[in-house]
């Protein structure tokens, strides 16, 4: 089937590129500026010369290394507990019938539909009404609670397609359905759990509309920016912004290789 | 199928506490207590709980409010449409290339997905500030002569930062829809001797619609409950009803109005989703 | 050898799914070291069959009782057999000594004694030498290796075997075939085997339970069956044959034999086994590899030849009854058996030896 450069092609494409620098201009002035930074010169903008300064200010700043230091430990404790929660949650789904898993899993992906600011709302009301402080565990409860149903369909999408006569197979040869569990169906969600939790850090690191409700004094990285962003320019923002896009194009890069060469093993 | 039996009914009990247990207790209390909230008030900054509908009163009689809700609704349409439309051009673009170069193209158009949200808007409001990038060009290149302050600080600086934020999450869904059209019907399409066009409104069009309602209801949700862009590209001209929401939880002090309209913007992107697949629906059948 | 014991049975077995019965009052017995196969058509019942054997689906009614004992209420993982099913199920990320000795590894056997019984049952399927594999390196045949001996491994007391040659190519079936059964003579244990094919049946079996709409048809040896078919679907699932129409007429007393009226004629047949009362309507059956054909048309029943097909090794003849010509025949006859002079339009004369029809007495549905 030949393919012909017609006029659509050449729409279609010249729409995407424009898509694609709209996309990619704030990120990429960002990088930019964090080498060559932006200064006033008679009134109109100029850049300097090419310097590590931005980063070297970075490591040195120590309140923003706390506040990352805080974001990492916020992002890794939620994305272990929703793993957790979220493999029993898809297993009970997955092995029983009945109202009672339908129930669950309205409500497990209610905060994933709803919009961030009523999520962040409701767990803020709620606290309050029980005397909790706002602070890094309502944090940590917040992310969570929104980062659930993404593991949750994504394991639960895994354990469907697993064929049921491996099942059977298990306990037609004499296995307990714990025996089942450990050695014939966990091991197959591997990387279901591994996409599920890198995909999770990456949405705790970066959740703001949620956070904002919950923070206390201390904070996590993109709400302490947001204050930045309201009080001053700081050049290391820059530094921490363009690491923090390459971070996570690097993870981001590194999930798919592994997922494809997962995928490409033979498949029985 | 059976597999031993009595400790069996048991441990299901206690598994089904647990599962309905915890999500009970974590997400559907929360949002009960907000919506108990809408219905208490404020009472010169005590909160007094009795019920009571005078939030939402106090939202259909005013009519500020209102004009920032219709205005918000009608930025926020305006900006799902946009989206849909270069979406859907973007969709189409990846969708017809090779196998392989899909992949790398889906990836990068949702690669800034996965970066900072708080960053892209910093770096939007230094390029369409009045000493930012757009102007400096625009004088470095002689198109004006002075800086141009209607990109900042308006309801289009709005329009604009929400279109490029949330472009890659309407391209998405789209390109997944397109994905699941079985190759086979385009090739028939051709076998038939269907032009590009043909195909294009025959087959992908509507086989692609339920993305693109994914991508409408999403967008729209998303960008009508943003309170963070107005606030930090809108400037005193950007009130949208999300950062009244919020307001009412910052300065303003006042919970309960703020859960009631909360209540309302939750009830306005519910029925836009339901607008939407009753739309589909009708679509289809058609 | 010493006689077989009744091992297990099912005692009036009925299965429905709501309201739809799916299995009808079935009593069939399993010896202790028989190849068993249960040959029936899709939707015949035969995989439920095998699924309240195994445990994966209750009976609606009736009975599971190994020797004697009744195991209707036993979950899967104790009951002593083991299921080679159809899509093998190998676990896709074990390897071959992991999906082989997972019976011993649930049951917590010793490492040191699990690695042997592991290599040994290995050399039994002849697929030494693969076991570090993963089920995805493995073609068609080897993997219904590897299911068998997991299978074989905990020592069960009967082996299920659920269509696995299904899957496989012609050419490997007949194979695979002999190998099945060469290993069930070896393992002397008892082996029921569920296919729709039945070839495979007649080549493996030493009994074959023949089921339809839900129901036994007949059991039998592959021979019984073949020659002394007690139904119609029995007498046209195994070959060809001709079947006439008649009316039990009289008996020689002991029932061995009766006449039946027919549009060919009074005809003697052996009485099959079946009950047959003067004046029941009966079917004849006569194997197209019986019949002789007479030059002399007067000496046998007068037919005319239609067809004559040639195959190689035979001759296929399509004859009708010359009295009546809606009596149509048909006749296998190796080469060197057809008069040379005939054909089509020729009238012969139709014979067959005396023990070769065969009366079928049970209505047919």
């Amino acid at each position: 089937m030949t393919r012909k450069f017609g006029l659509l092609s050449f729409i279609t494409g010249c729409v995407s590129l424009a898509a694609l620098v709209v996309i990619y201009a704030p990120l990429l002035t960002v990088w930019v500026f964090s080498f060559w930074k932006p200064i006033r010169v008679e009134g109109s903008l100029r850049l300097a010369d090419f310097s590590w300064d931005s980063y070297q200010k970075l490591t040195e700043n120590s309140e923003i290394l706390e506040t990352l230091r805080l974001t990492l430990t916020v992002g890794a404790i939620s994305t272990v507990l929703a793993i957790v929660l979220s493999l029993v949650f898809s297993l009970f789904y997955w092995r029983t019938r009945g109202i009672a898993r339908k129930a669950m899993q309205a409500i497990i992906l209610l905060p994933f539909l709803l919009p961030p600011i009523i999520v962040g709302l409701s767990l803020l009301i709620s606290f309050n009404e029980i005397y909790v402080r706002r602070g890094v565990l309502t944090i940590i409860i917040g992310h969570t609670v929104l980062v659930i149903p993404v593991v949750y369909k994504i394991v639960l999408n895994r354990l469907e397609s697993i064929n049921e006569s491996y099942i059977q197979a298990s306990f037609d040869l004499g296995a307990s359905k714990f025996q089942t569990l450990v050695y014939v169906v966990i091991p197959q969600l591997g990387l279901a759990v591994t996409s599920g939790a890198l995909l999770s850090f990456a949405i705790s690191f970066d959740e703001t509309l949620v956070t904002v409700f919950l923070s206390g004094s201390s904070s996590t990285l993109p709400i302490r920016l947001w204050s930045m962003m309201r009080l001053g320019f700081v050049p290391e923002i820059n530094a921490l912004a363009s690491s923090i896009v390459c971070v996570a194009a690097l993870a981001t890069l590194l999930f798919w290789l592994v997922k494809k060469r997962v995928e490409a093993r033979p498949r029985v | 199928m059976r597999n031993s039996k009595r400790t069996d009914k048991w441990a299901l009990w206690a598994v089904s506490t647990l599962c309905l247990g915890i999500p009970a207790v974590f997400i559907l209390v929360p949002i009960l207590a907000f919506v108990l909230n809408s219905l208490w008030h404020n009472d010169a900054g005590q909160l007094v709980k009795r019920l009571t509908l005078e939030n939402y009163v106090a939202f259909f009689t005013d009519e500020d409010m209102r004009k920032v809700y219709f205005r918000t609704v009608f930025l926020c349409l305006s900006a799902t449409v946009t989206n849909l439309v270069v979406g859907y051009i973007c969709a189409l673009y990846i969708y017809r290339q090779k196998v392989g170069s899909r992949l790398v193209l889906i990836l990068i158009f949702t690669l800034p997905l996965f970066t900072s949200y708080i960053i892209k808007m910093y770096a939007i409001r230094g390029i369409l500030g009045h000493r930012g990038v757009i102007n400096e060009l625009l004088i470095a290149a002689h198109v004006i002569q002075e800086p141009i302050t209607a990109f900042i600080f308006s309801q289009s600086a709005i329009f604009l930062t929400l279109v490029v934020l949330y472009l890659p999450f309407s391209v998405l869904p789209i390109y997944l829809a397109m994905e699941r059209i079985p190759e086979n019907l385009r090739l028939a399409s051709d076998d038939l001797g269907g032009k590009e066009s043909h195909e294009l409104k025959h087959i992908i069009f509507p086989l692609s619609l339920n993305g693109v309602v994914v991508a409408a209801v999403f967008t729209f949700v998303m960008t009508f409950g943003d309170f963070v862009t107005p606030q930090m590209v809108g400037g005193i001209d950007g009130y949208t009803f999300g950062r009244i929401v919020y307001s009412q939880f910052g300065v303003a002090l006042n919970w309960p109005l703020g859960s009631a309209l909360a209540v309302i913007l939750l009830a306005t992107s519910v029925v836009v989703a339901l607008l939407s697949s009753l739309l589909l629906k009708l679509g289809v059948s058609r | 050898m010493q006689t077989p014991q009744e091992l297990l049975k099912l005692d009036n077995i009925c299965k429905s799914y709501g309201q739809t019965p799916v299995l009808k009052n079935i009593n069939l017995s399993v010896y202790g070291n028989e190849f068993l196969t249960i040959l029936g058509p899709s939707g015949s019942g035969k995989t439920t069959i095998l699924k309240i054997l195994a445990g994966f689906e209750e009976a609606t009614q009736g009975v599971v009782l190994l020797n004697g004992q009744d195991i209707s209420d036993m979950p899967i993982n104790r009951r002593p057999f083991n299921t080679v099913f159809q899509d093998y199920a190998l676990f896709p990320h074990m390897s071959v000594r992991k999906n082989v000795g997972y019976g011993l590894i649930v049951r917590g056997v010793g490492r040191a004694q699990r690695e042997k019984r592991v290599d040994e049952v290995i050399e039994t399927v002849g697929l030494t030498g693969f076991d570090k594999r993963l089920p995805a390196e493995l073609s068609g045949g080897q993997r219904q290796r590897v299911a068998l001996a997991r299978a074989i491994i905990c020592q069960p007391r009967i082996i299920l075997l659920d269509e696995p040659l299904a899957a496989l190519d012609v050419a490997l079936r007949g194979q695979m075939c002999k190998f099945l059964k060469g290993m069930q003579r070896r393992l002397d244990i008892a082996f029921v085997f569920i296919t729709h094919d039945q070839q495979e049946a007649i080549a493996m079996s030493d009994r074959i339970v023949v089921m339809r709409d839900g129901e036994i048809e007949q059991i039998g040896t592959p021979e019984s069956l073949y020659a002394e078919p007690q139904t119609r679907f029995v007498a046209e699932f195994f070959g060809e044959n001709n079947l006439l129409d008649g009316v039990v007429h009289s008996g020689d007393g002991t029932w061995a034999e009766v006449e039946v009226e027919t549009d060919m004629g009074y005809l003697t047949c052996k009485s099959n086994n079946t009950a047959t009362a003067v004046g029941a309507r009966v079917a004849v059956a006569v194997r197209p590899e019986n019949i002789d054909l007479l030059e002399d048309a007067s000496r046998g029943y007068a037919c005319k030849i239609e067809d004559i097909q040639y195959s190689g090794a035979t001759y296929i003849v399509e004859l009708s009854l010359q009295k009546a010509s809606q009596i149509k025949l048909k006749c296998r006859l190796h080469g060197s058996r057809l008069p040379p002079a005939l054909g089509v339009g020729d009238i012969v004369g139709v014979t067959w030896a005396p023990g070769s029809a065969v009366v079928i007495g049970k209505r047919d549905a």
